[in-house]
């Protein structure tokens, strides 16, 4: 064991940072015998300030640290690693001495990283790599990193690799770093910090909660710095960078509102929606590819990806009797051929069953079965004003008027609770029509219903609960629209009663309704999503209803009056839009959450400050949760 | 913009569904009939403005779902109705018997002084009449209600019913101004004279529970 002593150091230099395991590939002028052998590399600082690149050769050095290792260690830890030359100043000595390699960083011209991160080349003039570096242990990653600190640097363009020094011996502050060489994503692009400015004025308040998040109190330092003093008087990407941050600052301080008391700071940020993306509706599935979607026995195993194909485009008109049976859960989606046929079978005997139930019901039965009567009263009313003015339903004796009536007294009798509500001879009207068989459009419309019976509900709690989510949707998505309607005592939504009740129907045409439903039907991209076909629509019509300063009754008017003026492609693009606008809130609440079925913050302990804003509210009545929410920003002290 | 009458008045029709609301409106607005009528889902209304003893009054009429199911959502559309039509089919027993219903609703909700008429629809289907004219005119009597018998269908006392319940609902406004506005002092403008909707819904109506 050698003794130690930094004493013995013939330069007085210090040791800024040391990687040991470093191979010397290839060094200019040297001899052959000095390369190939493993030694460490260092940034170490003379006595004069100045700093260099050392490597030093292992046989140089003896180590009487126990805790030696081989791997890197940063300046302020390396005090208990006393690195020593040998005690005995040796011709050996010299001759490892002279084996040394210098690089000073003043003159470092370029260095570039290869090999996977193991392989480090410096260059002090252009066009010469002199010195090669292998990293035996780990990569270069970190000792370029710290190099990065004493120089600053830029990527060449035509080689990623490659750093250019472009300005040396700069003080290892943070907040001398340049914006891009802060290392801060994982992704080395300028396109990286070129979408993350641009979102500091689309999104200031999320972008900066996620760049505060990495960098702190440097964003402003960064700021300051490129405030001061551009690159080489060249306007490059960094200054634009520096240049969009400084806007979207300015942006951020246009949505918050800062008082100030004697002893706090209380900053509310009033959150606005990220920009809503344009999404372009797809084609409608095709028979081959449908056809294709089914195993040589009729499974269809990609129950997802049909229904994502469906969302995006909807159902070709010809194969919609087969999909839609699917869709309304009369055919389970794996089910065979054969299993099919026996569905079928089964399920048309039921249907007939149910039938004969109501049909043997003689007229002196009848006239002691008032409740029974009573649907059947309302059932021939209402069948006999559905669609007749469509050539399916028209003229007098009708068959198909006749069809509906049977279907419907047979849902009387499958579901004789519920019964027959107003509106639901307005939803079997297109089922009948695409299918034509009595038994499929029954069975399809049993499982239409099951998705839509709340709204049927004798006392209409599911549509109050659809209105006031829908309220509540808008509240966030449309907030001026929102408060445009509060303001005319139109904020329960009542005028939207007829589009939610049959889910349109009396919007659209048959075969714009057909390609809607078809839509919804698939539960995609997220639960209710025929509420943000809702604001959708209003979205579209806010600023007539907000510049006209439409009232009570205008706004009901107008909204009843759009009825077939309304482009399906484009309402399904924009709620689509809306739905990923809502998903990239950073402000989204709970309360939006919940009404579009996906995971509440209480899954996500960052998300905490917002659950409490917006915790459920119980029996609040509407006006109270309206002045809830249109105060529901974020508070800070 | 000018105002293009001296009075509003915000009529209602109620009654059981299929009993012909729409069809009466739709005459009375447009004077038409239509045999494939669509049901009404949810509320809608119709304006016409009619000329009553020299004054141009403007009639907004609501039209609402007849089942008692919609109910807690129509009747957030009742607020600041002057006048109530009640509507029954003359071909259907129960929706006659169903008028007790529907103006008990009122009575309990409705301020006392709101017009009201009862009109027995559908009586050019003189084959399929199940109410006689003498049943509807009893009915009246012992509500002390104005009745007529009517059909959209053949125009029949469609448009005497509307002018009838705008005549009362004006006479009385009018006494009530007087009674206000003591004799010498007249002239001044009244609050149904405007284009704005009444804010203050009547008390019945602030009863009701919305949402």
């Amino acid at each position: 064991m050698s003794c130690s002593s930094t004493e013995d150091l013939p330069d007085q230099y210090k040791e800024l940072f040391t990687q040991d395991g470093v191979l010397l590939k290839a060094c200019i002028g040297r001899p052959i015998s000095d390369l190939n052998s493993i030694g460490m590399l260092c940034v170490v600082q003379n006595s004069d300030g100045t700093k260099c690149i050392e490597w030093r050769p292992n046989d140089l050095i003896t180590i009487d640290s126990d805790t030696q290792d081989q791997e890197w260690a940063v300046v302020n830890t390396i005090g208990r690693r006393q690195r020593t030359l040998s005690g005995n100043m040796t011709s050996d000595y010299a001759a490892a001495r002279a084996r040394i390699v210098r690089i000073p960083l003043a003159e470092l011209k370029t260095f570039k990283v290869t090999r996977n991160n193991q392989q480090m080349q410096f260059s002090t003039k252009s066009g010469v790599w002199q010195n090669t570096f292998y990293f035996q242990h780990g990569n270069a990653e970190i000792f370029v990193a710290y190099l990065k600190n004493h120089v600053k640097t830029a990527k060449t363009r035509h080689d990623r690799n490659t750093y250019v020094v472009v300005e040396s011996n700069i003080d290892s502050q943070a907040l001398n770093k340049s914006f891009t060489e802060l290392d801060i994503f994982t992704e080395n692009t300028t396109d990286v910090v070129w979408s993350l400015v641009s979102n500091f004025k689309q999104r200031p308040y999320e972008t900066t909660m996620e760049a505060f998040s990495k960098l702190t109190d440097i964003v402003w330092s960064v700021l300051v710095y490129y405030g001061n003093e551009g690159l080489n008087g060249k306007r490059d990407v960094s200054e634009e960078v520096a240049d969009l941050l400084t806007k979207s600052m300015s942006a951020l301080e246009d949505t918050t509102s800062i008082t100030k008391s004697d002893e706090y700071e209380v900053i509310t940020v009033k959150p606005t929606l990220p920009p809503r993306p344009c999404i372009p509706r797809g084609t409608p599935l095709s028979t081959e590819k449908w056809e294709g979607l089914q195993d040589t026995e009729g499974r269809i195993l990609e129950v997802e990806g049909v229904k994502q194909l469906i969302f995006r485009g909807g159902v070709a008109h010809s194969i919609r009797p087969a999909v839609w049976k699917y869709l309304l859960d009369y055919y389970p989606w794996r089910s065979t051929h054969s299993e099919i046929r026996k569905i079928q079978k089964r399920k048309t005997e039921e249907y007939f069953s149910m039938k004969l139930q109501w049909r043997s019901i003689t007229e002196r039965q009848e006239s002691r079965f008032s409740e029974y009567r009573e649907r059947k009263s309302l059932v021939e009313k209402d069948v006999n004003r559905t669609d007749r003015s469509h050539p399916f339903f028209a003229g007098d004796n009708n068959p198909n008027v006749l069809l509906l009536q049977d279907i419907l007294m047979t849902y009387v009798m499958y579901n004789f609770d519920l019964g027959y509500v107003q509106g639901m001879s307005d939803v079997l009207a297109p089922l009948l029509l695409l299918l034509g068989n009595e038994v499929d459009s029954f069975w399809c419309f049993a499982g239409f219903m099951e998705k839509i019976a709340s709204n049927f509900d004798m006392d209409q709690a599911g549509m109050k609960q659809q209105l006031l989510n829908l309220q509540q949707l808008l509240t966030f998505a449309v907030p001026d629209l929102a408060k445009h309607l509060a303001s005319k005592d139109s904020g329960n939504m009542y005028f939207c009663f007829r589009w939610l009740l049959v889910w349109f129907k009396r919007e659209f045409s048959f075969s714009d309704i057909m390609r809607l439903w078809e839509v919804l039907w698939t539960g995609l991209p997220c639960a209710n999503f025929h509420l943000l076909i809702c604001v959708a629509i209003l979205d579209a019509e806010k600023d007539v209803l907000i510049s006209k300063d439409y009232g009570f009754n205008e706004i009901l008017k107008h909204v009843n009056d759009l009825s077939m003026c309304l482009d399906i492609d484009k309402i399904l693009s924009t709620a689509e839009g809306i739905y990923h606008q809502l998903m990239s809130a950073p402000h989204l609440t709970d309360q939006i959450r919940i009404i579009l079925g996906i995971p509440t913050a209480a899954n996500n302990p960052n998300d905490r400050n917002e659950e409490s804003e917006s915790e459920d509210l119980g029996d609040e009545e509407p006006g109270r949760e309206n002045a809830r929410n249109q105060a529901n920003g974020y508070t800070r002290i | 913009m000018a105002k293009t009458y001296d009075y509003l008045f915000k009529l209602l029709l109620i009654g059981d569904s299929g009993v012909g609301k729409t069809s009466i409106l739709f005459r009375f607005s447009e004077d038409a009939f239509n045999i494939s009528f669509i049901s009404t889902i949810g509320i809608d209304f119709k304006i016409r403005t009619i000329d009553l003893d020299g004054k141009k009054v403007k009639l907004q009429i609501w039209d609402t779902a007849g089942q008692e199911r919609f109910r807690t959502i129509t009747t957030a559309y009742y607020r600041g109705s002057m006048g109530i039509m009640l509507v029954y089919d003359v071909t259907n027993e129960k929706s006659f018997e169903n008028i007790k219903n529907w103006i008990r609703n009122i009575e309990e909700n409705a301020s006392a002084d709101v017009e009201k008429m009862i009109l027995g629809n559908k009586c050019d289907l003189d084959s399929k009449r199940q109410v006689s004219k003498e049943r509807g005119e009893q009915l009246a009597v012992e509500y002390q209600i104005k009745f007529v018998e009517t059909s959209a269908k053949d125009s029949l006392n469609v448009e005497y019913a509307f002018y009838t319940l705008a005549r009362d609902i004006k006479a009385k406004m009018e006494k009530k101004q007087e009674a206000s506005n003591p004799p010498g002092a007249r002239g001044g403008t009244h609050q149904l004279k405007s284009n704005d909707q009444q804010r203050k819904p009547p008390s019945w109506l602030s009863r009701c529970s919305i949402l």
